[in-house]
């Protein structure tokens, strides 16, 4: 029993660091723009299916590279089209936009790559597992952490050494005097939902290494992501990593006693931190 | 004060020419449909198009749509012409199902209603075809009620019940696997209603439960599950999620190298799901409904050929044959009966063996009489990674007479009522 547990506990890391990959995007964009940002699942899918169409051209390690990218543009697209007529209006506006956009972009990947599942295969070496009695570490799943683990440190980089991730950080305090001390905020904005999208098309890829690739697939992936966000805090990077690693971890320990309540842990569990700490375990107080 | 008192006054006229167009849209489409329907017999599919069962729902659309040009080609339904109206009922939210289903009888006037994918929203059409006196068929919900305890006299089903699938698999699961199972069970009633089944089976044949865990619906991860089923030591783990649940389970059990050490299997299997698999995680002992590959099968190469037309190229699954004989099945109630009452039309169909061109399995596919339940043969057999063509990834090793896994008619527990 303890071993199950043990095991469930290491398995919820490589889980939670997942769902924190997904929360991080969506966290920039909401500490940024306000815009809560539903459509984060669909941008996820299309990472997934662009790496798809293209592995057969440039090879896995080549559609790792270029389908995050690519997911960005698009992102980057969309919020110049549709999201920055939105800021400044209440939340409720962006979230009902972002709802239909959503399913606009599982309906479009339907339409383009069809409904049926399709094989995504990743090399056959990666997902060999380490040992016979760990046999849930497998190269993939190691492999899959690290890049969150170097997604992660990158972006806490960008953040704190680059002009544009410390124009960020100051525009998510007050970016009204950001924007009076001449820094170009729709520009700011753009880069930023980029950035927060390249992360859902990151996510994306890795997912379908080890999921069926089909197009309710960000659907399914998207709460957990939101209620890492509330769990770890509004407005905190390292919170939101906090909560996308404890839902993890708890969701999979929950498995080895109550296996059908996988799923409502994390929800009991975002109840409980919204009754004993409204402002998640490392939010700031007062934010939203 | 006056101000506010005209606004009151354009706010109410305001309503009451919405109310007045409301009005009349109500009265004049039925009006414009009635005017049509003279002309055709309707069939109303409502099934899903979106959500998690949208590849099956597209896949039992096409052999709807197939079967609509057959029926029609042949001279229609009762000398007119077959109409198909399609709504999505979406994967799983019945409210929606229901309000489409109340659609299509009341302001369509369908003839026939078919539906659903979802057993539990098959089950909710079911019951609004009964209150309405509608002809229903089931192409492909599962669970056992709507043939089982939930019975209605009008109420037809194409699929198999979940015992049926249990019955005919396992004892090939006991053969090629083991006797000792750990069942991975999707928490709703499909996955509830097939674990029993499966265990009812199993315990006849000396199979031994070592353990269950039940899995909610849309699980993407199933890394923790799969540990403990492991840890459990069973000779077999076995699989009953559908769908996309199933691609991601058995996906993550072969990445994790389990199929190395335990057998990986399960009752229903489907080529949808075969198809989502990378080749190395084709595998296990299973169950079909229905497969494409039978050579020596009268009318069922015509059948293959013809759907590849419609479907860029693909292969009939199960599903597509489930549309096809849910719409033969509304005309030749219609033929049979010489009459679009759903009652009449009800009656005719008590026993009624469909024609070899429509059953298209060897041993043919009879509706149970005071069931309403297909009766029809099953694949029994294991996934393979390739075959002789890219989508022939089953190999049926048995084909089992559903008259021999169905049971009695008292066990399924359906007790029909018929209108006086």
């Amino acid at each position: 029993m303890t071993q199950l547990v043990l095991f469930n506990v290491f398995n919820g890391l490589i889980v939670g660091a997942f769902y924190a990959l997904m929360a991080l995007g969506l966290s920039l964009i909401l500490n940024l723009s306000g815009v809560i940002n539903f459509a984060h699942g669909g941008f996820l899918a299309i990472g997934g299916y662009l790496a798809f169409t293209l592995i057969p051209y440039v090879g896995f390690w080549g559609g790792l590279v270029l389908a995050p990218l690519l997911t960005a543009v698009l992102g980057i697209f969309v919020e110049w089209l549709l999201i920055r007529r939105l800021y400044g209006r209440d939340p409720l506006y962006s979230l009902l936009l972002t709802f239909g956009l959503a399913y606009m972009i599982e309906a479009s990947t339907r339409f383009i790559w069809g409904a049926q599942s399709l094989p995504f295969q990743v090399p056959g070496w990666l997902v060999t597992p380490l040992s016979s009695e760990y046999f849930f570490v497998t190269g993939y799943r190691l492999f899959m952490v690290l890049v969150v683990a170097i997604a992660v440190v990158g972006l806490f980089l960008i953040l704190s050494r680059t002009r544009l991730g410390i124009r960020i950080r100051a525009g998510t305090l007050d970016l009204e005097t950001v924007s009076l001390l001449g820094v170009n905020v729709r520009l700011l904005r753009n880069m930023n939902f980029g950035l927060g999208i390249y992360l859902a098309g990151l996510a994306g890829v890795l997912a379908v290494g080890q999921l069926g690739l089909q197009p309710t697939i960000g659907g399914s992936l998207i709460m957990p992501s939101f209620v890492a966000i509330i769990v770890g805090g509004l407005g905190s990077l390292p919170g939101t990593l906090l909560g996308g690693l404890l839902i993890g971890v708890v969701s999979g320990v929950t498995t080895v006693f109550f296996p059908s309540a996988t799923e409502a842990i994390i929800y009991v569990m975002m109840a409980a931190v919204l009754l004993i700490r409204p402002h998640g375990l490392l939010g700031d107080e007062g934010r939203f | 004060m006056d101000k506010p008192k005209s606004l009151v006054h354009l706010n109410r006229r305001t309503m009451i020419k919405a109310a007045a167009f409301a009005g009349i849209a109500q009265v004049a489409s039925p009006f414009i449909i009635t005017a049509r329907a003279a002309d055709n017999v309707k069939i109303g599919l409502d099934n899903p198009l979106t959500g998690t069962y949208a590849a099956l729902g597209k896949n039992e659309l096409i052999g709807a749509q197939l079967a609509l040009e057959h029926i029609n080609a042949k001279g229609g339904i009762l000398g007119r012409q077959a109409e198909l109206l399609v709504e999505d009922s979406t994967s799983g939210d019945a409210g929606t199902a229901v309000q489409k289903a109340r659609k299509l009888i009341d302001r369509d006037h369908v003839d026939f209603i078919v539906g659903n994918i979802n057993s539990a929203l098959a089950q909710a059409i079911a019951n609004v075809a009964y209150e309405k006196n509608v002809f229903h068929v089931v192409p492909g919900g599962h669970t056992d009620s709507v043939t089982g305890s939930n019975c209605h006299w009008n109420v037809f089903r194409v699929c198999n019940t979940t015992q049926m699938e249990a019955n005919a698999v396992a004892g090939s699961l006991i053969t090629n696997a083991g006797k000792k199972w750990y069942y991975l069970t999707p928490d709703y009633a499909f996955g509830h209603t097939l674990q029993a089944g499966l265990e009812r089976a199993a315990a006849k044949l000396g199979g031994i439960k070592l353990g269950a865990d039940l899995t909610p619906l849309g699980t993407t991860d199933f890394s923790s599950y799969l540990i403990k089923a492991q840890a459990a030591n069973p000779d077999v783990i076995i699989f009953l999620q559908a769908g996309d649940d199933a691609v991601n389970a058995l996906k993550q059990a072969v990445q994790f190298g389990l199929d190395k050490k335990v057998h990986l299997a399960g009752a229903q299997q489907e080529l949808e799901v075969l198809l989502g698999l990378p080749p190395e995680a084709r595998i296990g002992t299973w169950v079909f409904e229905w497969y494409w590959k039978q050579p020596d099968v009268p009318h069922v190469n015509e059948f293959v050929a013809e759907v590849r037309k419609k479907s860029g190229g693909h292969v009939p699954t199960a599903r597509t044959w489930f549309g096809y004989a849910a719409l033969w099945t509304c005309a030749l109630a219609a033929e049979q009966a010489k009459s679009l009452e759903a009652l009449k039309m009800a009656k005719a169909m008590q026993g009624f063996k469909l024609p070899p061109d429509v059953s298209l399995m060897p041993g043919g596919a009879v509706y149970r009489a005071s069931q309403n339940q297909l009766i029809p043969d099953l694949y029994v057999g294991t996934a393979q990674s390739t075959g002789s063509d890219p989508e022939d990834l089953f190999h049926v090793s048995e084909i089992v007479k559903g008259a021999d896994v169905a049971g009695t008619l008292e066990s399924t527990e359906c007790k029909m009522t018929w209108p006086a």
